[in-house]
């Protein structure tokens, strides 16, 4: 019975986590961005599962890639990482201790984000390509200068982004911890069923600010998306893929923004997702709100350079850390 | 800053296609750390040979031809060609003819203008903005084909006047007047929300200025070249704007601010000057066709086009064109565009370019082919 429960309730919420991951962009793009922006904007399903199915039935074509496999199977690797991350916050994975804690949710991110640099490094697409001939047209002014694809430029900013840019969300993160004095998904779970959510605390407040500026950054949502600006590395290190490997491209975003949801009522609100409890309803409402804020504050903001984007960073690191200080006390 | 005398390591390349250009051009960035030291924007993979196919056509076949250089200031590029004609033949337009010409280039320098704020914004990353943008200039477009039948190549101007189709009765001077009331109303809306919001400030002011002294140096022109505080607008120097109060809108600092503010303001200036044509409209015909055909030298013109000065010139051997030359103003603005992003992060120098508000695919006028196997 037990162990029937538990295999009904993580595949019944993974499948579920993933039905409603697909409907996610369509909900930013038609109900959020096309409203705010005066126009009639695509189906609901387009972006999310329509532009996913179409993806799978396209022909595969060979990436421009040293590492063609590699390049390939990275979107894969996020989404199994986002996977593992959405499989340890229901309740009967807590049994496997070290992966159902904090630590592990950290290192199921990292991995999500470091992917991104080798997506870019393993990228050459032809939109970069020197002529295969000296430029003479406006007579060469530097003709013999290292080439940089696009792609490159795309992976060292995915370098600068896990070295700055997700300490919002991490810092967020550990604010329940803190409070919980524990790392484990279960035991903040189980502080939070005995005092009530995190989030109706002071630091549990501040906490959700730094963690919702992370929630962007980490889905290079404008104005953080430095990875894929379209003034230059359009689609950054997106560009090479086709056919499956782009749809799994878009099945990873929409269901990292269900994980994440899910990651913040765990942590902040105590309640975790599990198909078999009506508090589903609050890890779906919580997957749902995120991305409609986030797409209100992207439909009114211009893409960010490291100018400003370094200040807004440091600015939210601060939040959490008062978070964290405020969690102490 | 020379840029040949510097040691560069790294070259970012985009185009002559790619997804984030609007048109065929290639741009080599020659960056440190994602700074750029130098840059090189190069044209020439679009060249339609349109001086080509007018050599040798009978005049008016050949004017109309010049609508096709641009699909955005289309307008401009027949109503000059036009004016080469009757420059070199004499002809006299009726003053009614005169300021329905006068309507469609300004309603067509706000279709432009509106288009560049929309596509600055794109680049700038605000996708609402843009949009706002592109659902106003809608109805611009739509007084375009109100008037000539034709929301892109309206063909208005002929030798003598305009065509009589474009001729404006009462319902479309209505409509047009409607038509500039709510442009004037939501742009009012958006310079409030632009000029207020300070992520966008943040992202604009200051980044890729162009300095009067070098825009000069650089034969800037057009809304760009008055974005740096130079005071020229070649409609001043029109004798058909001579009775419409207009002012001259400059700015100062030439960076990507000035720019999108300057293109705001003289969308307020040319409502001005659409309205007064239309409370002043003269009775009487709308083209004289009582002029002769005759050989003429070569006869230049220039006329103020919405991203600037706009050059046609031709002769006429036999009723038929000879030698055309046609130069826009992105011709003159490429210097600037390369020289704008020198100094300044990756992610600025596309707006850079754009702030120069560039038509590339227009400049490609002249092609040069180099036998690379010849020279060894």
């Amino acid at each position: 019975m037990d162990a029937s429960y538990s295999i009904i309730s993580v595949t019944g919420t993974v499948l579920l986590g993933l039905i409603v991951s697909l409907w996610l962009p369509g909900i930013e793009r038609k109900f959020v961005h096309a409203r705010i922006q005066q126009r009639i904007g695509p189906p609901v399903s387009s972006p999310g599962l329509m532009a996913a199915l179409k993806f799978f039935y396209k022909k595969t074509i060979e990436p421009c890639s040293p590492l063609p496999r590699l390049y390939n199977s990275l979107p894969i690797i996020g989404f199994i990482s986002a996977l593992l991350i959405l499989l340890f916050l229901i309740p009967p994975m807590y049994t496997f201790g070290a992966l159902a804690s904090l630590v592990a949710v950290v290192g199921f991110l990292k991995i999500e984000e470091v992917i991104y640099v080798f997506m870019g490094s393993l990228s050459r697409s032809v939109m970069s390509l020197r002529m295969p001939f000296p430029d003479l047209a406006r007579g060469a002014k530097h003709p013999n200068v290292q080439r940089y694809f696009l792609e490159d430029l795309s992976a060292m900013r995915a370098f600068r982004l896990i070295a700055f840019g997700s300490f919002p969300i991490y810092i967020a993160l550990f604010v329940p911890a803190v409070m919980a004095g524990s790392i484990s998904i279960g035991d903040i779970v189980a502080y939070q069923a005995a005092n009530g959510p995190v989030l109706f605390t002071l630091a549990g407040v501040v906490g959700t600010v730094a963690f919702f500026i992370g929630y962007m950054i980490l889905l290079n949502e404008y104005p953080f998306a430095i990875l894929k600006t379209k003034a230059d590395v359009i689609e950054g290190p997106y560009m090479e893929y086709a056919s499956k490997y782009r749809a799994f491209v878009y099945i990873t975003r929409g269901f990292l923004m269900f994980t994440l949801g899910c990651l913040f009522s765990v942590l902040f609100i105590g309640v975790p997702p599990n198909i078999l409890s009506w508090g589903i309803l609050v890890n779906l409402a919580a997957a749902v709100i995120f991305p409609i804020i986030m797409a209100v504050f992207s439909a009114f903001a211009p893409v960010f350079t490291f100018k400003q984007f370094y200040p807004v960073t440091a600015a939210a690191s601060v939040i959490g850390v008062l978070a964290l200080v405020v969690a102490f006390v | 800053m020379d840029g040949k005398r510097e040691i560069i390591e790294t070259e970012i390349t985009m185009g002559t296609v790619h997804s984030a250009a609007i048109e065929p051009y290639r741009v080599r960035l020659f960056v440190e750390d994602e700074i750029v030291r130098d840059a090189e924007i190069t044209v020439g993979v679009n060249h339609r040979g349109i001086e080509r196919i007018m050599e040798g056509l009978p005049v008016e076949k050949a004017n109309s031809l010049t609508e096709k250089v641009c699909g955005i200031c289309s307008g401009v590029h027949l109503w000059n060609s036009v004016l080469v004609a009757e420059k070199g033949l004499g002809v006299e337009i009726p003053e009614r003819a005169s300021y329905i010409r006068i309507i469609v280039g300004e309603l067509e320098r706000l279709h432009s203008h509106l288009l560049y704020l929309a596509h600055g914004n794109e680049v700038l990353g605000h996708e609402t903005f843009s949009m706002r943008l592109f659902y106003i200039r809608e109805t611009v477009m739509e007084l375009l084909r109100l008037i000539g039948g034709n929301r892109v190549q309206y063909g208005v101007p002929i030798i003598g006047g305009i065509r009589p189709r474009a001729d404006l009765d009462e319902m479309k001077i209505q409509r047009i007047m409607d038509g500039m009331d709510f442009i004037e109303e939501k742009v009012e809306a958006f310079a409030e929300r632009f000029t207020s919001d300070p992520m966008v400030m943040s992202r604009i002011t200051g980044v890729c200025p162009i300095s009067r002294k070098d825009a000069l140096r650089l034969h800037v022109t057009g809304p760009t070249l008055r974005a740096t505080g130079v005071e020229f607008d070649l409609r001043t120097e029109m004798p058909c704007y001579d009775p419409f109060e207009f002012e001259i809108i400059t700015q100062d600092g030439g960076d990507v601010r000035a720019n999108l503010l300057m293109r705001v303001l003289e969308i307020f200036e040319s409502i001005k000057i659409i309205r007064q044509a239309l409370r002043d409209l003269p009775d009487g015909r709308v083209v004289d066709r009582n002029w002769e055909m005759q050989d003429t030298g070569i006869v230049k013109s220039y006329v103020e086009a919405p991203r600037g000065r706009l050059y046609h010139s031709y002769a006429i051997e036999d009723g038929r064109v000879r030698g055309s030359i046609i130069r826009t103003p992105s011709m003159s603005n490429i210097g600037a565009m390369q020289y704008a992003c020198i100094g300044h992060h990756i992610t600025d120098a596309q707006l850079g370019i754009v702030q120069c508000d560039p038509c590339f695919t227009c400049t490609d006028r002249a092609i040069e082919i180099i036998d690379l196997n010849s020279e060894g």
